[in-house]
């Protein structure tokens, strides 16, 4: 029966991570929740990451800030890390911009609602006629009308002066 | 390396000026926004410029050192420790196909058609910013694809996999649109999972082998990872890198941003992002996947992409996301192509690939006007007959009718399959014969009702986008007059492709490591 040691717990804390960030993009039905679950996933693969040069003992892998006698850490995985981190860090900043605007335009950040807009929006700019939801019955199941101030979503970055959200629709319909 | 490629002489490409194709256009790219504050002109020029001077670059590589396969160690750190750049023929090939289907579909020029409004000569200052940020853009994805194509280095690929993926949401959602926008975040956040997945999959391979190198881990591959361990390697990375290619499980994204975004944009993500994503799939179940498992479940996941993506376009009620969906079922045929393995396999898949870029290319060119409703699209033959002709070339290559491409891709992809014939084969065969039969009909459908009669058709055609359709009309047209040259240049590419040795012995030569030595 082999123990539990100090890097087994911090495996499987970081497979529990991704595996909790999996689920929770899967189940959240608001935009910025699941952007939540998606940093919390990359922590767990950047934490496993590290982990795999993981030394018991060794030093930080920095020439000359550290006794020569002891061994160091894998560097690999740690500039790894670095990379992942930075572009981890650059999409989700990319992403809240995009959740900006959407919020913007529609108004909300519920994915039900912003897929039936969206299902109506694409079908009109396409002209034909949208597929009916699966989770509504056909014909009667309005919108919340998008506020006026949002109407026209195209234009510059940040050029539309200080922003007032409008009310906030997150609640559920019966 | 500096003095290789301080002074590049054009005429006589060296191995050094490799990357060029990557560096150039990712300094003009940064280079755009402040370019285009001081001159217009001189901004709007420069993306064409570096795109021509870097095929032209790739094209002399390719034409020189053609079939002998080199590497690039960037830095001069000898392969082990430094970055890689690994170039073979179909390396190279996809390297020039990148800058020349950029040319192709370059926003600029304002022939309408784009969402983005008013890219005319005499627009405002808003509209030339836009401009500058989109050139940017394109110029950022034909870096990181080109990188993508070259890269021998598994973190690297994973750094330009990102590079391209975070150009091309910003393509997708400069479009301005709402429903571009929600569908540039869900395509972002599946992307930046699958991402996750493909680090994790990284993660475990450098935990087997304790190297990033794609050689040195294809020499240590037949006694590590030949194992479930490297199964699930497999299985993360092929889902992370499966989202740009369109695999089936990840690729829910497809019809909302091909149907959100731009037609030119969905023309380079559709055409060229995929198949460079795939070639990238291909390269790693070569060098690094030996093991029978990892070809079945792409052959799995590419039936299943075959079955979804078909019949939801014989659904589909408007251009762009019939082709969206079409586009997935073509990809599902590509995976299924390269999961036959040996030379027949990968010669098929890289001619249904090849045939998708330009056919998929073609047609979503085709569609910056007709990007409406397919009932809206009778008549259409009337006022643009060129285009109804073209699509129609299109179509009966894409379904496979004897003389064409189309049907020789399909045929070969058929008898490897026959040939290798375990049950599972045998089912994608007869899932790949019923499909095309759907194909037939939805193509068909929409090729009778551009002939039909309607006193009101819409809008004709723009004189450049029908140009760059007729130009990849001809294109397939002199595939199918010189078959026997095309096919003989594609099984070479298959060969050196699935050659792994040669690939180690590329990357790490024998007699440097000193065996031949005194």
């Amino acid at each position: 029966m082999m123990s539990l040691t100090l890097e087994g717990v911090v495996l499987i804390g970081a497979l529990g991570l991704i595996v909790i960030g999996a689920l929770g993009m899967a189940i959240s039905n608001h935009l910025f929740r699941m952007l939540l679950a998606l940093v919390i996933a990359e922590s767990g693969a950047n934490l496993l990451i590290v982990l795999s040069g993981y030394r018991v003992g060794a030093s930080a892998p920095i020439l000359g800030f550290s006794d020569p006698t002891t061994p160091m850490v894998d560097p690999i995985p740690q500039v790894l890390v670095l990379t992942a981190i930075v572009i981890g860090v650059g999409v989700q900043a990319l992403a809240v911009a995009l959740l900006l605007k959407v919020y913007r335009v529609y108004g909300t950040l519920n994915v039900r609602e912003l897929r039936d807009r969206m299902d109506a929006d694409v079908a009109t700019a396409a002209g034909v006629e949208a597929d009916a939801s699966q989770d509504a019955p056909a014909g009667e199941r309005p919108l919340p009308p998008v506020p006026a101030r949002a109407s026209g979503g195209a234009g510059g970055f940040g050029r539309r002066g200080p922003v007032t959200f409008p009310p906030h629709s997150d609640e559920r319909r019966p | 390396m500096i003095p290789d490629i301080a002074l590049p002489n054009l005429f006589v490409a060296q191995p050094g000026q490799l990357v060029l194709p990557v560096v150039l256009p990712l300094l003009a790219a940064f280079l755009m926004q402040p370019l285009a504050r001081v001159s217009t002109a001189l901004a709007r020029g420069l993306g064409p410029l570096v795109l021509i001077l870097s095929a032209w670059i790739t094209a002399q590589l390719w034409i020189q050192l053609g079939d002998a396969p080199f590497t690039l160690a960037i830095g001069g750190f000898a392969p082990p420790l430094g970055i890689l750049f690994y170039a073979d023929g179909i390396a190279l090939l996809f390297a020039l196909a990148v800058p020349v289907f950029a040319l192709l579909f370059w926003p600029g020029s304002g022939s309408g058609g784009d969402a983005v409004a008013g890219s005319g000569p005499d627009s405002n200052q808003a509209d030339r910013d836009q401009a500058a940020r989109r050139d940017a853009l394109v110029l950022l994805l034909v870096a990181a694809t080109t990188g993508l194509a070259l890269s021998g280095d598994l973190f690297n690929l994973y750094v330009f996999y990102e590079l391209a993926a975070v150009a091309s949401f910003g393509l997708v959602a400069l479009s301005g649109t709402g429903r571009a926008q929600v569908a540039t975040f869900r395509y972002l956040m599946i992307s930046a999972f699958g991402s996750v997945l493909a680090l994790v999959g990284i993660a475990i391979l450098y935990m087997q082998t304790g190297t990033l190198n794609l050689g040195q881990i294809a020499q240590l591959a037949p006694e590590t990872l030949n194992n479930p361990i490297g199964s699930a390697a497999f299985a993360l990375m092929l889902i992370g890198f499966g989202v740009k290619a369109e695999l089936f499980p990840v690729n829910t994204w497809v019809p909302e941003v091909y149907a959100g975004a731009p037609a030119r944009v969905s023309a380079l993500l559709a055409g060229l992002v995929s198949k460079l994503a795939v070639l990238v799939i291909v390269r790693l179940l070569v060098l690094i996947f030996p093991q029978p498992e990892a070809a079945q479940m792409l052959l799995v996941l590419g039936v299943l992409g075959v079955l979804t993506g078909e019949f939801a376009a014989w659904r589909a009620k408007d251009f762009p996301r019939m082709l969206a969906f079409s586009s997935i079922g073509q990809l599902g045929i590509v995976f299924v192509a390269f999961s036959i393995g040996g030379e027949i396999g990968l010669l098929a898949g890289l001619a249904v690939a090849l045939h998708h870029l330009i056919v998929k290319s073609a047609l979503f060119g085709l569609a910056v006007r007709w990007n409406g409703s397919l009932e809206a699209l009778s008549g259409a033959a009337r006022t643009s007959p060129l285009g109804a002709a073209l699509f129609v070339l299109f179509a009966l290559s894409l379904v496979g009718v004897p003389p064409l491409p189309g049907f020789w891709a399909k045929l070969t992809v058929l008898i490897g399959l026959a040939e290798r014939g375990t049950p599972l084969d045998m089912t994608a065969l007869m899932v790949i014969l019923l499909v095309t039969a759907v194909e037939a009909s939805y193509l068909f459908r929409v090729a009778i009702r551009l002939y039909q009669d309607n006193p009101d058709p819409v809008a004709p055609h723009a004189r450049r986008d029908l140009g760059v359709a007729a130009l990849l009309g001809a294109v397939l047209v002199a595939a199918t007059l010189g078959l026997r040259p095309v096919a003989d240049v594609l099984g070479a590419g298959a060969a050196q492709l699935g050659d792994r040795a040669g690939y180690i012995e590329t990357v790490f030569p024998s007699h440097v490591a000193g065996k031949d030595r005194p």
